[in-house]
């Protein structure tokens, strides 16, 4: 301790000029290897670089499982071969291309002139087939001797194991295109390697896709395999667990079948998606094993638009789904109470434009609660002009209406909740009492996105708190250690009174026990509803040439503790009642036990099963 | 921040043209090493590489024009920002939302590691000057040896073990140059050494199998030497004269693992052969000894200290990674300053030659 270590100023200048000597030493040491390496060795080396015969080889990282929330796979690789050559290594081009091609069945002009294309860069790998056969495989090892250059490499394709199954919450991967390439998000991509290009795949395409790995091969003066030098282990990409419920998402799709729309599933209290069909959709195994192009074509220009993805980027009008927000904003404002009663005579006029019910000969007296239950056009008519479009349009975006949820998944639609300054601003005309009237049952220019819809009511159900919907549980080594895990995140509470919203779920409650809604009940567990149609105008039909109407039905439940929000929509289906409550009555059933009444549920697709 | 006239004079033209000649040489090197390059990132590189360098000049100037006793005040509260910084990397790599952000963050771990070799330098220096009168007491050990190991072991659970190892070496310089004796030297070496265990086990499962494999070159010894073979055989074969510009063919090959980064001296080397290599060679050597020079006449020991650490961090980075492409030296992963491809690294390489200036413009100003 007495015992100085360190010394004062001085003593550190002459500590820095010993310091400049060592740096000295040192360089002059570089210096002599140098020469070493460059002057007198240089001939060596020049000899060894001419005669390289060390290649590298990739080894393609497999991707993570995908799973969902119960653990199930969903998406797993299966190993394929693809032939390589490396143009370095080919004496004779035409002498390989006659040997080559007979056996991968191509012209061999076509591979010669492949394999000379290659000649720029005569390390890198050139392709010539991708997944052969295991005949050709055999072929090959006999023939190792003619082809000189020639390799198999092992290369594993994504399996989607039910086909299109949440092809559109799943996505697909592909090889990572040029455009792509010159991104920056893309830097550390090589061309040809795969990558995420939608859903699932794409968002989480960081965690699932792996680390690759390399081979050094030692080869001798033909091109063939002499010796493995080193060998660095491709990491296999982290497994993900999904929010997703396969039995649930199966029972969906199988009532769903043959039709066009979407279906998405929910848990109310946390936001997790755990149905989300879109339909038609589109087979994803296609695009791992490279896309032909008339298959490529057929997907993107087929009028029914396979690959949009509906629940969040298809906007419909919600029809009498909408009501439910009309009916929050008058209790808000208390321009109407539960008691509060219209007459509905089958139409209502306003100056001298008729609107009508659906219901021609109309409902009679109706409360709140009967309007509700019957879908009444006229008591909402008149709901909607006491309450007014500014209250209406503000309870719309609080509930979270013409703005995206905020899933991690790109492009998703805003949808559209009209207001007199919209109006203004984009069709210089001003906004008209009868503009209300139609945007209070949810047609005219009012539009939604499925998504929207099922957030909204999850809200309803969960008593006021919108949830940013999210898909992945969790990320998983594989020896099943959680890397990251994720929970529910409160997007905001609606600003509005808790009874408002009870007396929204009793409407619910009553629409599905004695309303339109009724053939969606389940034996044992109450049901809370609403249908809906969206009026499809001769100019919006599309390609389709379909002008029948969208059907909607949303749905909770239980009523007590809600443990799961659906919304179906049916295009050019008709009523939702008899298009859509029956798919959701399918998703209820996968998820709280079959029916063990069948009579009671054939019941409920009586004649009250219309809108 | 006012600006005097004489700075224009005293401004120190050697030294910031030694530093723009190597930056140059690198981009020059980014981009006729990547011409044949598959991949448009690769081809790319000289590009941004160039952009980074504007971004360089600018915190040249930036280091030059701040009073460097300013630095020495907030010395503390630079580091203790990086530290954090540092700490919510490691914590965020956890919890993040979102596998995007979390790649960032795995993407770019490098940017306040690398800023903390500045970080701590200017630490180091502060505290020795703040403790200048006991100098020779022992326990003035302590407190440096702490300041180093927290980014250190911070650094190596991202994992970069060739910045930590740096942060190492440049604080042994440090130490080294106030007076550190050759017994204590190697008492804190063998400290050093006893850590390793503990840090092992904080990791977990997947992350010690990263970091096996990212250190698996050196470990395996039947693997050992390849990658090592391959910048030697790079390097000899350019000879006296080099093979020109797109001749280089080993290079080509892609054996060398990051071309770009780590082994772009060995792409230099067998472009331009023994006399190019006599260049870079010599640009460092005037760069280090001049800077060191500096660092001897300053007019305080901030300075004195602080222009040692920027010519130290330099140095060593550059002797580390020559010795590694000439293979006398393990894979550690460090860059070759000022001609590696990578921002950040350049910006603080810059910022750190920014001081040294400043040290040498101060010495008669006031």
């Amino acid at each position: 301790m007495s015992q100085p270590w360190l010394s004062p100023a001085p003593l550190i200048q002459r500590k820095i000029r010993r310091a400049a000597m060592v740096v000295t030493a040192a360089f002059v040491l570089l210096l002599m290897r140098f020469w070493y390496l460059q002057a007198l060795e240089g001939r060596h080396y020049a000899t060894l670089s001419a005669h390289n015969r060390l290649r590298l080889r990739p080894l393609e990282a497999p991707r993570g499982f995908i799973l969902d929330r119960t653990g199930a796979v969903m998406v797993e690789n299966r190993p394929s071969f693809n032939v390589h050559v490396i143009p370095a290594d080919v004496p004779d081009v035409e002498e390989a291309a006659q040997a080559i091609g007979p056996l991968l069945g191509q012209a061999s002009t076509e591979v010669a002139a492949r394999i000379r294309a290659g000649r720029a860069q005569p390390y890198e790998p050139v392709l010539l087939a991708r997944e052969v056969d295991e005949r050709t495989m055999v072929a090959m090892e006999e023939r190792k001797i003619d082809l000189p250059g020639v390799s198999l490499r092992v290369h594993p394709i994504r399996s989607y194991l039910d086909g299109d199954s949440a092809a559109h919450f799943l996505g697909y991967v592909s090889e990572v295109s040029q455009e792509q390439l010159h991104r920056e998000e893309y830097r550390d991509f090589q061309p040809g390697e795969m990558v995420g290009q939608a859903g699932v795949e794409q968002v989480f395409d960081a965690f699932v896709r792996g680390i690759n790995g390399r081979e050094e091969i030692e080869v001798d003066a033909r091109g063939r395999l002499v010796r493995l030098v080193d060998r660095l282990e491709p990491q296999a990409g982290f497994n993900l667990v999904l929010t997703l419920d396969k039995k649930l998402q199966a029972a969906a799709e199988k009532a769903f079948a043959g039709k066009r729309g979407a279906v998405v599933a929910m848990h109310p209290q946390t936001g997790e998606i755990l149905v989300w069909v879109s339909r038609p959709s589109y087979n994803p195994n296609l695009f791992a094993q490279r896309l032909s192009r008339e298959s490529w074509e057929k997907l993107s220009t087929n009028p029914s638009h396979p690959l949009q993805n509906r629940p969040m980027q298809a906007q419909y009008a919600p029809g009498s789904i909408f009501k439910l927000v009309v009916m929050a904003a008058g209790l808000e404002t208390g321009a109407i109470t539960p008691d509060t009663t219209f007459y509905c005579p089958g139409h209502f006029t306003l100056g001298d434009v008729t609107f009508d019910d659906w219901e021609k000969a109309g409902h009679g007296w109706q409360n709140l609660m009967q309007a509700t239950a019957n879908s009444c056009n006229v008591y909402f008519y008149q709901a909607s002009l006491k309450t007014g479009i500014d209250s209406i349009g503000w309870v719309a975006r609080e509930f979270g209406l013409g703005q995206r949820t905020g899933i991690a998944v790109g492009d998703e639609a805003m949808g559209l909740i009209p207001t007199p300054a919209w109006k203004r601003r984009t069709q210089k005309e001003p906004w008209y009492p009868g503009d209300t009237v139609i945007t209070g049952i949810g047609q005219g220019k009012i539009l939604a996105t499925p998504l929207q819809i099922v957030t909204m009511i999850s809200a309803i159900a969960n008593g006021g708190t919108i949830h940013r919907p999210w898909m992945l549980k969790r990320v998983e080594s594989w020896g099943g250690e959680v890397v990251a895990a994720y929970g529910p995140e409160v997007v905001r509470k609606v600003n509005l009174k808790p009874q408002v919203l009870e007396v929204i779920r009793r409407g619910m409650l009553r629409a599905v026990e004695e309303g339109t809604g009724r053939a969606s009940r389940i034996p044992g567990v109450r049901v809370a509803g609403k249908t809906g149609t969206a009026q499809v105008v001769k100019k919006d039909a599309g390609l389709t040439g379909q002008t029948k109407d969208h059907g909607w039905f949303t749905a909770f439940a239980p009523y007590e503790d809600p443990e799961i929000a659906i919304v179906v929509i049916a295009e050019n289906a008709g009523f939702g009642s008899v298009a859509a409550a029956p798919v959701a009555r399918a998703i209820l059933e996968a998820a709280f036990g079959p029916a063990r009444d069948r009579t009671t549920v054939a019941q409920g697709t009586g004649p009250g099963g219309r809108e | 921040m006012y600006f005097d006239r004489r700075m224009l004079t005293t401004f120190d033209w050697h030294m910031a043209g030694a530093t723009l000649m190597l930056v140059g040489l690198g981009i020059l090197t980014l981009w006729s090493g990547n011409l044949g390059s598959p991949s448009a990132m690769r081809q790319g590189l000289y590009l941004r590489q160039t952009l980074w360098l504007a971004f360089g000049i600018l915190a040249l100037l930036a280091a030059v024009l701040v009073n460097y006793r300013t630095l020495a005040r907030f010395a503390y509260v630079i580091y203790g920002v990086l530290l954090a910084l540092l700490i919510v990397v490691a914590l965020v790599g956890e919890v993040a939302y979102g596998a995007q952000r979390w790649i960032r963050i795995a993407g770019w771990t490098l940017q306040p590691s690398e800023f903390m070799k500045l970080a701590l330098i200017l630490t180091l220096a502060r505290y020795f000057e703040d403790h200048k009168e006991r100098l020779g007491d022992l326990r003035l050990l302590v407190v440096p040896t702490l300041l180093a190991v927290a980014p250190v072991l911070l650094i190596l659970k991202q994992p970069d073990l060739g910045t930590s190892t740096l942060l190492c070496l440049l604080t042994l310089a440090m130490l080294l140059v106030v007076g550190l004796r050759g017994k204590h030297l190697l008492a804190l070496v063998l400290a050093g050494a006893a850590l390793a265990p503990l840090l092992w086990s904080f990791l977990k499962d997947y992350q010690r199998q990263r970091l096996l494999v990212f250190l698996s070159p050196q470990l395996d010894p039947l693997g050992a030497g390849y990658h090592i073979t391959q910048s030697k055989i790079a390097v000899g074969s350019g000879e006296l004269f080099g093979k020109g510009l797109k001749a280089a063919s080993q290079s080509q090959l892609q054996f060398l693992p990051a071309s770009h980064t780590d082994f772009i001296f060995a792409v230099w080397a067998e472009q331009w052969g023994f006399i190019g290599c006599l260049v870079i060679l010599f640009l460092y050597y005037f760069l280090t000894t001049h800077g060191l020079e500096i660092a001897s006449e300053a007019r305080d020991l901030f300075g004195a200290l602080m222009a040692f650490g920027v010519m130290a961090m330099i140095t060593i980075q550059f002797v580390v990674n020559s010795g590694m492409v000439l293979g006398v030296m393990p894979v550690v992963g460090i860059p070759l300053p000022l001609l590696s491809y990578g921002g950040s690294s350049l910006v603080v390489t810059c910022l750190g030659i920014g001081l040294v200036i400043n040290v040498r413009m101060r010495r008669f100003l006031y």
